[in-house]
C-alpha cells in the first residue's frame, strides 16, 4: 500500500490496520511524518494517566444500601411503567381492542357524568335560581303566603274595628306592606329566577307577618 | 528528538515502551472486534436477573463495571465524591427504568449512557449554581484528589485541564475511547450519534488536546 504525508490525517481519522501499518513505514522515511505519528500515539499514551482503577471498599455496601431502600419504597411496583408493562407483550389485536373498550369506557362515564344533574347550591350571590330551586321557592311562597293570609283574616276585625291611632298607624303599615307586595310579586312574576327579589318578598312577609301578630297581641 | 516526536511536558516521564502493549494507541481496537464491554456473555443474563430485581446481579454489574463508571464519572464531574454519587444515581436509575431496557443496545452501554446523561445533569446544576470545576480549582476550594499510584501529577494536572477547555461532545468520546477503552460503535450508542460522528469527534478532540499541550516546535527544537 502506497502512503503519501496527504494521507496521514484521514488516517489519523478513520485508518484502517493495514492504513496505519503503511503510514508506519512511510514514516520511516519522512520526518514529518514521524513526528506526527509519534505525537498523535502519544496522546493515547498520556490518557492512561487518568485511569484510575482503584477498589473502593466503601463505595458498592452504599449503592446496595440506595437500590434496597428504594426497592423497599415500593418505587418500582407501583411505576405506572412497569404495571402497564404486560401491555407491550400482548398481541396487536388485543392492544387494539383494550384500548377501544377502554376509550367507550370513558366516554360513557363522561356521558353518565355530563347527563346527570348536579346539586342545588344555596348560594346566596348567586342571582339566578334554577328550575328545580325556583319550584321550591314558589311552592314555599305560596304556602307561607295562606299562612299570612290566615294570620291576616284573624287580626282584621282588631283593624277594622279599633279607632285608636295605635292601630291607625298598624292598619297604614299594613296597607304600605301589601303594596310593596304586590309591586314585587309583579316583579318576580317577570323575573322568577331572580333570587334577590325573593329574598325582598320574604323580607316583605316577614315584616307583615310581624306586624300581624303585634296587632293580635294589642288585641289580646 | 527521543521515543516521542512532541514536547510533551511528561515525555520524558512516561515509559511508552511499556505501555504500549496496553495503551489504546491507533489503529488496534479499530473494528467491531474485541470490544471488552459488548462481548461481555454475561450482558444478556445481567440484564435480565437485574429486571427480576436481583440485588446481586447489580452487585455483579458493579465488579464488571463499577471501577470504570466512577473513573469516567470522576474525569467529566471532576471529584470523586460527585463520581461517586453520579455512579450510584446511575445504579438508582437502573434499576428504576430497568423495565424499558429492550436490549436494542448492550446492557452495558444503556447503563453508561445513563451514567453519561447523569453526569451531564451533574455538570449542568453544578454550572446552575456556578460552581464549575475551574472556579472551584481556582479558588482553592477542591481538597487535591488522590492521584493514581505511578501517575505522574503534572501530566495527569495538565491533560485535566486541557480536557475541560474541549467541548462537551469531545470530553465525552475522548474519555469513552482513549480513556474507558470503548470502541466508537458503543460510543455511538451511548452517546446516541453515528460511528463516523465518533471518530470524527475523537479526531476533532485529539487536534484540540495537541494544540493545547503542545510546544511551538521551535522551542521544541532549541530544547532538543
Amino acid at each position: 500500500m502506497q502512503i503519501t504525508c496527504e494521507d496521514r490525517e484521514r488516517i489519523f481519522r478513520d485508518g484502517s490496520v493495514e492504513e496505519w501499518a503503511a503510514l508506519e513505514k512511510h514514516a520511516g522515511s519522512c520526518a514529518e511524518c514521524a513526528y506526527e505519528v509519534r505525537a498523535w500515539k502519544s496522546l493515547s499514551t498520556a490518557a492512561e494517566e487518568l485511569r484510575d482503577y482503584r477498589e473502593s471498599p466503601r463505595f458498592w455496601p452504599r449503592i446496595e444500601a440506595a437500590l434496597t431502600e428504594q426497592a423497599k419504597q415500593g418505587e418500582l411496583r407501583t411505576s405506572w411503567v412497569e404495571r402497564l408493562a404486560f401491555w407491550r407483550n400482548l398481541p396487536t389485536g388485543w392492544q387494539t381492542a383494550l384500548a377501544g373498550a377502554l376509550v367507550l369506557l370513558m366516554t360513557a362515564t363522561a356521558g353518565y357524568f355530563y347527563s346527570r344533574p348536579g346539586p342545588i347550591k344555596d348560594d346566596p350571590n348567586n342571582p339566578l335560581l334554577k328550575d328545580r330551586a325556583l319550584a321550591e321557592v314558589e311552592r314555599t311562597q305560596h304556602d307561607y303566603m295562606k299562612a299570612i293570609d290566615k294570620l291576616a283574616s284573624e287580626a282584621n276585625p282588631q283593624l277594622e274595628t279599633a279607632s285608636s291611632p295605635l292601630t291607625a298607624n298598624y292598619r297604614e303599615k299594613l296597607l304600605v306592606l301589601d303594596s310593596a307586595i304586590d309591586e314585587l310579586r309583579v316583579q318576580a312574576g317577570q323575573n322568577p329566577s331572580n333570587a334577590h327579589l325573593r329574598y325582598q318578598l320574604l323580607a316583605m312577609y316577614q315584616e307583615k307577618q310581624a306586624t300581624l301578630q303585634e296587632v293580635l297581641e294589642i288585641k289580646q | 528528538m527521543g521515543s516521542v516526536g512532541v514536547l510533551l511536558p511528561w515525555e520524558h516521564r512516561i515509559s511508552s515502551v511499556a505501555r504500549e502493549g496496553k495503551s489504546r494507541v491507533e489503529p488496534s481496537e479499530r473494528g467491531s472486534q474485541a470490544n471488552p464491554a459488548g462481548v461481555n456473555p454475561e450482558d444478556a443474563a445481567l440484564a435480565a436477573a437485574c429486571r427480576a430485581g436481583d440485588l446481586r446481579a447489580y452487585e455483579r454489574l458493579y465488579q464488571l463495571q463499577g471501577a470504570r463508571m466512577r473513573n469516567l464519572a470522576r474525569n467529566l464531574l471532576g471529584t470523586r465524591s460527585d463520581a461517586e454519587d453520579a455512579v450510584q444515581e446511575t445504579f438508582l436509575k437502573v434499576q428504576r427504568s430497568i423495565a424499558n431496557f429492550r436490549g436494542e443496545s448492550s446492557f452495558v452501554t444503556w447503563m453508561f449512557r445513563i451514567l453519561v446523561n447523569t453526569c451531564h445533569d451533574a455538570r449542568r446544576g453544578r454550572m446552575r449554581r456556578k460552581e464549575t470545576v475551574a472556579e472551584e480549582r481556582e479558588e482553592g476550594a477542591m481538597p487535591p484528589e488522590p492521584r493514581a499510584p505511578g501517575a505522574h501529577p503534572t501530566l495527569k494536572l495538565a491533560l485535566e485541564r486541557a480536557i475541560a477547555q474541549l467541548t462537551c461532545h469531545q470530553r465525552d468520546v475522548f474519555l469513552l475511547y482513549e480513556v474507558e477503552g470503548f470502541h466508537h460503535a458503543e460510543i455511538a450508542g451511548m452517546l446516541e450519534i453515528s460511528e463516523t460522528a465518533s471518530k470524527n469527534t475523537l479526531f476533532q478532540a485529539k487536534k484540540s488536546l495537541r494544540q493545547m499541550l503542545e510546544a511551538p516546535r521551535s522551542s521544541q527544537a532549541g530544547g532538543a
